[in-house]
């Protein structure tokens, strides 16, 4: 264990030196962009310092440490609400799958590295209008274009498209052939002719996801990441990571000690509202379902480091996480009363109860809805049948629209 | 951090489920719930051929030497097959007062006896609706005590007892034999539990620890028999959780296994939630015992094991339709045992108050 504490001494050392330029404080009235160019500065810092890529191999770029000091140095960095909230999804799905799939090793290295750096973002293709949670049911489609492919479509909801420069996509390249076996997986440049971004902009006044528009879109066969109809497999993949990441006990909301704190300094009843049953009794079911969920992630985390596999358990984290956050977020709000009802759509939600309250939702839906992650576990786990999909076996073109 | 079992402990958890699901009897343990005062003798002679009674006293007074971790997994097998003896827990903490008071001629004349199963011990604290009085009603002076403990488990066969009583206006923690002392049954509805309201009158006891020290230790034995039952209560909640999916997958309803509608699928998945939770935090809590954080990692585990327990009881009768509220179905034996274990070492309300408090505290 002391290597883990010298390492979390040497993560604390570090962002303590870099807090003032790239913290919370300095962060404070950026607008979007100014501190999307200082996140790229932190990220290069960070790199440079040994710390981008903990627990990837030194080949592609990383450290070559374990999942435990990637925790580790996670846990202690989000103490400092770092700007890296552009860089999550780039560096927890796709660019991993490209380290998976990806053909040209020098090229993967490069994009590594660059993406590490925050010199380049990546974001995920996936939904789409006709649907998200029936993933297989997507439209655009990828067609043969001499040795290469074009592209055509429109995907939803893909955050920060509007900054990234390459994403992973997956099309449809067989439309005679049933949903689930005729999509391919490609990676796609996202300066390239024929792609237009349009963000969409969220309840919570924010827009960092967007639509994006493929007319024509040029693609070689080297861009290809699956074989062609195999597509689905990697997405699931590409799902998985993403499902499992999500392992803030917290769902993305404002720690527990925040409202512990808030329930200490109000008055209800001419008392601190921590001595209100009603509250004590949320105080006590959310710490005792956060700590369950933590020991879960360490107890995933020592199986990962032991080379054994981690549990199935490990889908519960945003299930549960998220749900337990937009209740508790109500109820701050509750506690707050008249005093609480100033907003802005600039704070964060792991900060302020009012921006974590309105962006959960996206939490709940983003990267398989409560209902699709409870049939996962049903039917994966626990081997209850499938629903009722009268789309079965059909051929795609064949389904009714 | 949390521990992984290490192979000594996954062969606990593994030989106990085994002798225990080949022993275990619905029959048997419906027959009981209509008897006052009898306890489910084959589960309690396993408990002792398997020398579960002394499974964490240690070595030098004739026990085993292990840890609450791997009391923990036998009580989870307990739990899930409904074991009809509340031994386990409420002997857990009798031996463990005797270690903790350091007072030798107790230790010599009971803690063989209780790690040998030839003498049943218990625990009595609890006073009104107090599982951990402040001033104890129950009086103990000049080497005797006075007074009612009320739904004592285990009160009605218990050789002895570590009660919790005022000692010069002060908490104090004593040994009473039971031989002479009144108790009345009580007629539950979970019989085998023994509960029984214990009356001393002047009975001779022995002091084991007294004032501050006492009611530190109190806290601390409730605590640990606590994540003791919640290990119970997570065996439980997964033995349920298994029969509604099993039940889900057969039962059949419009032409089809009831589980592939989502309203059943959903609410079994959500029961995986609530009993995954409470497994993380028991093991936690087991790696804990003796650390600082100990009190606030049984309190969430107990209070996530009794609604994880609590759910499963209340989902999977109604998964299982009419069947479900019948006698012979059987499926009330764990509605009654949610029951008497979320009550038994203090209830929700009891551990939601602690956990804040710590909480409140270090803020």
């Amino acid at each position: 264990m002391t290597d883990f504490e010298a390492y979390r001494a040497s993560a604390r050392e570090f962002l303590e030196s870099v807090a003032g330029e790239f913290g919370k404080d300095a962060r404070r009235g950026l607008d979007v962009e100014q501190d999307l160019a200082l996140g790229r500065r932190y990220m290069a810092t960070k790199y440079d310092a040994g710390f981008g890529g903990i627990s990837w191999p030194k080949e592609y770029g990383g450290q070559g440490l374990t999942h435990t000091h990637k925790l580790i140095f996670d846990t202690e960095e989000a103490k400092y609400s770092m700007p890296v909230v552009y860089f999550g999804i780039s560096l927890g799905m796709p660019v991993p799958i490209l380290m998976h799939y990806g053909q040209d090793k020098d090229f993967v290295k490069e994009r590594i590295v660059k993406a590490l750096r925050g010199e380049e973002i990546w974001c995920q293709l996936f939904s789409e209008p006709s649907g998200g949670s029936d993933l297989a049911g997507l439209r655009t489609r990828a067609e043969v274009d001499g040795n290469g492919w074009r592209l055509n479509g429109q995907k939803l909801w893909t955050s920060w498209a509007q900054y990234c420069d390459y994403g992973v996509i997956v099309a449809r390249t067989d439309p005679t052939a049933q949903k689930h076996k005729g999509l391919t997986y490609y990676w796609v440049d996202m300066k390239a002719p024929g792609v237009e971004v349009r963000p969409v902009k969220l309840a919570a006044g924010d827009s960092h996801v967007n639509e994006v528009f493929f007319d024509d879109v040029r693609l070689e066969d080297s861009q290809r990441m699956s074989p062609v109809g195999g597509g689905f497999a990697v997405a699931m993949h590409t799902l998985m990571i993403e499902r499992y990441i999500a392992t803030d006990s917290a769902g993305f909301g404002p720690p527990l000690d925040v409202f512990v704190e808030l329930a200490r300094t109000t008055d209800y009843n001419g008392r601190p509202a921590i001595s209100d049953g009603r509250i004590r009794s949320q105080i006590a079911r959310n710490h005792a379902m956060r700590a369950g969920l933590e020991s879960i992630t360490a107890r995933a985390m020592l199986m990962m480091q032991a080379g054994m596999e981690a549990g199935p358990e490990g889908s519960l984290n945003k299930l549960v996480a998220v749900r337990s956050r937009q209740r508790l977020s109500e109820l701050a709000m509750d506690l707050k009363g008249q005093s609480g009802f100033a907003y802005s759509e600039h704070n964060s939600p792991r900060e302020d109860w009012t921006n974590s309250w309105i962006s959960a939702p996206t939490g709940r839906i983003a990267g398989g809805a409560d209902e699709m992650l409870l049939n996962t576990i049903a039917e994966r786990i626990l081997g209850l049948p499938q629903d009722h999909r009268p789309d079965k076996g059909v051929p795609f073109n064949q389904i009714p629209a | 951090m949390s521990i992984l079992y290490d192979e000594g402990q996954q062969a606990i958890a593994t030989e106990s489920r085994r002798v225990l699901e080949a022993r275990a009897s619905k029959d048997r343990l419906l027959k009981l719930l209509t008897t006052t005062g009898e306890v489910d003798k084959p589960f309690w002679d396993t408990a002792v051929e398997q020398g579960w009674t002394g499974l964490a006293i240690p070595e030098e007074h004739g026990g085993l030497g292990l840890s609450l971790a791997e009391l923990g997994l036998v009580a989870q097998q307990a739990g899930a097959v409904i074991a009809g003896a509340p031994y386990l827990t409420v002997g857990y903490g009798a031996s463990q007062a005797l270690v903790a008071s350091g007072v030798a001629e107790a230790q010599a004349a009971w803690l063989p006896k209780l790690a040998a199963g030839e003498a049943i011990g218990t625990v009595a604290f609890a006073e009104g609706t107090a599982p951990l009085p402040a001033n104890p009603k129950v009086t103990f002076a000049d080497g005797k005590l006075t007074g009612t403990k009320p739904g004592v488990t285990a009160g009605i066969t218990a050789d002895v007892a570590v009660v919790l009583a005022s000692h010069q206006g002060k908490p104090a923690l004593v040994l009473a034999e039971l031989a002479g002392v009144t108790r009345n049954a009580i007629d539950s509805y979970d019989n085998t539990r023994l509960y029984a309201d214990l009356v001393f009158d002047g009975t001779p006891a022995t002091l084991l620890v007294e004032g501050e020290a006492a009611s530190t230790l109190a806290l601390d034995l409730l605590a640990r028999m606590a994540v003791v039952t919640a290990h119970e209560q997570t065996g439980a909640a997964e033995a349920l959780l298994f029969t509604a999916r099993d039940y889900a997958l057969t039962r059949k309803a419009f032409g089809q296994p009831i589980g592939a509608f989502q309203s059943v699928k959903h609410r079994i998945a959500e029961l995986y939630g609530f009993v995954e939770i409470a497994r993380a935090n028991c093991i936690h809590a087991a790696a804990s015992e003796g650390k600082a954080n100990f009190l606030v990692a049984a309190a969430d585990a107990r209070i996530s094991a009794t609604d994880a327990y609590d759910t499963a009881a209340r989902d999977t009768v109604q998964i299982h339709g009419g069947i479900g509220a019948t006698w012979e179905g059987g499926l009330h034996l764990h509605m009654r045992r949610a029951r008497s274990l979320a009550v038994e070492q203090g209830n929700l309300m009891f551990w939601e108050d602690l956990l804040v408090d710590h909480l409140g505290e270090a803020a």
